[in-house]
């Protein structure tokens, strides 16, 4: 599993690589920490190359997302393949993420 | 017919009727004994005056005679002092007569030849003629007097005597005349009869004398002589040629007879008897030595005559008051009764339902104006009674609506949707409720969660409306906390709990709850008081039961948990006690022993299917039961377990420790089992992301924290169905229970965590959850794509 932040344009950008299961969500977790303390950015998470995710990193999109909210920022999701997709659409989060392509 | 029935409908006739009879009564009784006396009165004074003028005319008649005899005698003995002068005869004969006028006639004859210068007849005859007085020498050959009866009979008999009335040729004027004599000889010196002195009486004149005693207009007198000959009759033809007894000769009449013998035998007295088709009162009384007798008949019309006017006058005047008093009666009580008519009309007025009907005010204080204030009260009450009435009937079919409407709800609430043989090869089922009322208090449930079956059968206590509200309240808690829970004991503690809390009038329910683990025939099950199941498969036995409590007073009871391993074929059946206890007319109860009877019956047949055995006992049932009322309601349910044939093609397994690093190894494995199915990707992510979610939640709860655990991962498919078996022996731990995941809510308000049992319920078909020898084994499974599809998309990939 491998994490990469970037800024560019103003926005925060995390690009995800591999799967993220269990085993891989903690490292993933500490990895993504930056982006929690971003005030009044965007932030894109780029999904282009996660392979698969369980429950465990859906977790921590959903930390993002609330830390993000409460600071009046976005979060956008893209590039998500099919089976990702299966697991936001199943979990509801579809619904509470932006969804860019 | 018409007039009994208006007399009997109308009440013043009646009354009326009632009075003028009893009035009629009172009068015919006085008056017969009135008109009774009077008559008798009548007829003593009718008696008094016919002998009073009997007597009289009896008296003047013996006057008459007697005159006549006394006359005779004197001129006989003047004739006797001078036989030898034959001039003198007729100057006694003459002289006689002057003084007498009123007598007919009078001879002095004489033996023929008596006076020898007169030859051989010598008769001084004298009658009267006209006013003048006629004196001839009465004997000629024309008339040979000393053949005559009259001479005949006073010389033979040689004493004076009368004559039978016999009639009198007067030859000078040619004329005849009916008359009686008087007749005695005449004899010389020497006792020799030289004549006879005969005087006579015009019967016709007797008759007029004593018809003129006449005590009634239409009354008349009768006399006879010695042999019953009549001499004085009113009908002049009787006279002389015929006698009393003469009519009795062709109509036998002993009373006719019985007045001659008594009139000839000179009897005084009355007789009362038929005369020409008349009742008459005859009178009868001798007359001196004559040998006559006189009779006066006074026919009974006449002497009745005014008594019966006055009775015929006052019988009509009776009958006429009699009448108008009727009349009068009528009309006063139908006037004073007709408040009560003008009543009767008011109340079937009333009585059709126009309660508003305005009462006549007819301001009496008398009885009827009692009734009428009565009547008053009671038509308020009666309308305010049919209001209640009306709010009552309302109020009762709004709950018998209710009630339907609530036994629909009740009934809607029992599944009614049975696996049949298409839906599951694992297990059927089967259930019917019949309640005594509309709404009843037995239920019973099943559904089917993960790779279970949960089932649970209960009778509330008492009947009706209560019951079945406990009972709704039963079935929600029971669907409500076997969603959280698994095991029954603790099923049935948490609903004991919940339900003794809200229990404030001391309801409860025997339940039995049951949970039956499909993939291994393991019976799970908790008993509250509830009867013991049956077991239909190898024999009859019971399922062995603690008995428990039930379930809604102590919410502190510790329910035993128990367990039994099912064999496949067997049918568990449950029934409420309205089966063992439903009752025929004779008050008899089912019994456990006819329950046995049946399904030992049904088991020797093969007939143990849920359906069959329910249908069985159903109509066991009701033939025992006949006509009898339903006294209870009567629940069964009947489940039949099936083990799935064992088929699997493929079985691995692995081994893993309790840190979460180990999913890696797990995901490979699981990666591995759907290369060999030849799974397609987004297949294989959906096993992946379960099996992983599954086992990390093992490891996160199984285990307390740093405690290193065995999780053991089995994966088995046959031709349709991979199922992956995940055991530990950590601490019981179900995570089917958990709390879903609400996955409409925004971020904000979502919880982080419950997610991963969800992604596992909606990937797999089932996940279910197993304790069994201190393991916690949970099974997920998932049927295969057919294999064709799985194909298309292989070479498509």
């Amino acid at each position: 599993m491998k994490t990469t932040i970037q800024e560019l344009d103003g926005k925060m950008i995390a690009m995800l690589e591999g799967s993220l299961d269990t085993a891989a969500a903690a490292e993933t977790e500490e990895a993504m920490r930056p982006l929690n303390d971003v005030e009044g950015k965007d932030i894109i998470i780029d999904c282009t190359l996660l392979e698969y995710i369980s429950s465990a990193g859906l977790r921590i999109f959903l930390g993002i997302l609330q830390n993000a909210q409460e600071k009046g920022g976005h979060v956008y999701i893209k590039g998500i393949n099919e089976k990702v997709r299966e697991v936001f659409s199943i979990t509801g989060f579809c619904n509470i993420f932006e969804f860019i392509s | 017919m018409g007039i009994i029935h208006r007399i009997r409908r109308s009440l013043s006739v009646r009354v009326s009727l009632w009075v003028v009879l009893f009035a009629a009564g009172i009068f015919v009784a006085a008056l017969s004994f009135l008109f009774y006396q009077s008559r008798e009165a009548i007829r003593q004074e009718a008696i008094n005056r016919a002998t009073q003028i009997l007597d009289k005319t009896s008296l003047r008649v013996e006057g008459i005679l007697n005159r006549v005899e006394v006359a005779s005698n004197m001129t006989r003995w003047l004739v006797e002092q001078h036989t030898d002068n034959p001039g003198t005869m007729f100057v006694l004969s003459r002289d006689m007569m002057l003084n007498n006028p009123d007598f007919y006639n009078c001879s002095i004859a004489f033996e023929p030849y008596h006076f020898p210068e007169e030859g051989l007849y010598f008769s001084a005859y004298t009658k009267h003629e006209g006013d003048s007085i006629r004196t001839i020498q009465g004997g000629s050959d024309s008339y040979k007097y000393f053949y005559m009866d009259w001479y005949l009979m006073a010389t033979l008999s040689n004493k004076p005597c009368w004559t039978e009335p016999y009639i009198d040729y007067d030859a000078p004027t040619g004329t005849y005349e009916m008359v009686t004599s008087y007749c005695q000889a005449l004899k010389d010196g020497d006792g020799q009869i030289i004549g006879v002195i005969n005087t006579s009486l015009s019967l016709n004149w007797l008759s007029n004398t004593i018809s003129d005693a006449k005590p009634y207009p239409n009354s008349y007198s009768i006399m006879t002589g010695r042999g019953g000959t009549f001499f004085v009759h009113p009908d002049s033809t009787k006279l002389t040629c015929q006698s009393i007894f003469t009519q009795s000769l062709e109509h036998p009449d002993t009373a006719a007879i019985a007045l001659g013998h008594a009139m000839q035998r000179g009897e005084e007295g009355m007789k009362r008897m038929d005369v020409n088709g008349k009742y008459c009162y005859v009178f009868y009384k001798p007359l001196g030595k004559t040998g006559c007798s006189m009779a006066i008949v006074c026919p009974e019309s006449d002497i009745f005559s005014g008594f019966n006017r006055v009775r015929h006058a006052v019988t009509s005047i009776v009958c006429a008051g009699l009448l108008l008093m009727l009349y009068i009666f009528i009309r006063v009580i139908t006037r004073e009764l007709s408040p009560l008519h003008q009543l009767a009309e008011e109340a079937e007025h009333i009585a059709s339902g126009q309660f508003d009907a305005k009462l006549p005010d007819f301001k009496r204080i008398d009885e009827i104006g009692q009734l009428s204030n009565s009547f008053a009260d009671m038509q308020q009450s009666l309308v305010r009674y049919i209001e209640e009435l009306k709010d009552t009937t309302a109020q009762k079919a709004s709950i018998d609506r209710d009630i339907r409407i609530a036994s629909a709800i009740q009934m809607g609430m029992l599944p009614d949707k049975f696996p049949t043989r298409a839906d599951r090869d694992d297990v059927q089922l089967y259930a019917s409720l019949t309640p005594a009322k509309d709404v009843g208090g037995d239920l019973f449930d099943f559904y089917f969660r993960d790779e279970k079956l949960f089932f649970c059968i209960g009778d509330v206590s008492g009947k009706g409306v209560p019951a079945s509200l406990f009972m709704a309240v039963t079935r929600a808690v029971f669907r409500t906390v076997s969603v959280q829970e698994s095991m029954p004991h603790n099923i049935v503690m948490t609903m004991n709990r919940t339900m003794a809390g809200m229990n404030k009038i001391h309801m409860f329910v025997t339940l039995f709850v049951g949970v039956l683990d499909l993939p291994t025939g393991h019976l799970h099950y908790c008993n509250a008081g509830h009867d013991a199941p049956l077991l239909v498969g190898d024999g009859i036995g019971q399922l062995p039961c603690d008995t428990n409590i039930p379930v809604g007073f102590m919410p502190s009871w510790k329910y035993t948990p128990q367990e039994a391993q099912i064999n496949t074929g067997t049918t568990i059946f449950l029934f409420t006690d309205g089966l063992t206890e439903a009752m025929n007319r004779e008050k008899a109860q089912f019994e456990m022993s006819r329950v046995n009877e049946v399904a030992a019956r049904a088991l020797a047949e093969k007939q143990q299917e849920p359906r069959q055995l329910i249908d069985r006992m159903t109509d066991a049932v009701h033939q025992f039961v006949g006509d009898a009322e339903q006294s209870d309601d009567l629940t069964m349910m009947a489940v039949q377990y099936i083990r799935p044939k064992s088929d699997v093609l493929m079985r691995e397994r692995i081994s893993l420790t309790n840190d979460v690093s180990e999913t890696r190894r797990l995901n490979a494995f699981v990666e591995g089992i759907c290369a060999r199915l030849q799974l397609d990707n987004i297949f294989t992510a959906r096993m992946k992301v379960s099996v992983e979610e599954a086992v990390v939640n093992v490891m996160k709860y199984a285990y307390p924290a740093g405690q290193r655990g065995e999780i053991e991962i089995e994966a088995a498919a046959n031709a349709t169905r991979l199922r992956f078996t995940i055991t530990d022996s950590g601490k019981p731990f179900d995570p089917t229970i958990q709390q879903q995941a609400d996955t409409t809510r925004p971020a904000r308000e979502r919880a982080i965590g419950g997610l991963g049992i969800h992604i596992i319920r909606q990937n797999m078909d089932s996940m279910n959850y197993e304790r069994a020898d201190g393991r916690n084994i949970l099974t997920l499974r998932k049927t295969l794509p057919p294999l064709t599809a799985n194909k298309v998309k292989k070479l498509k990939g």
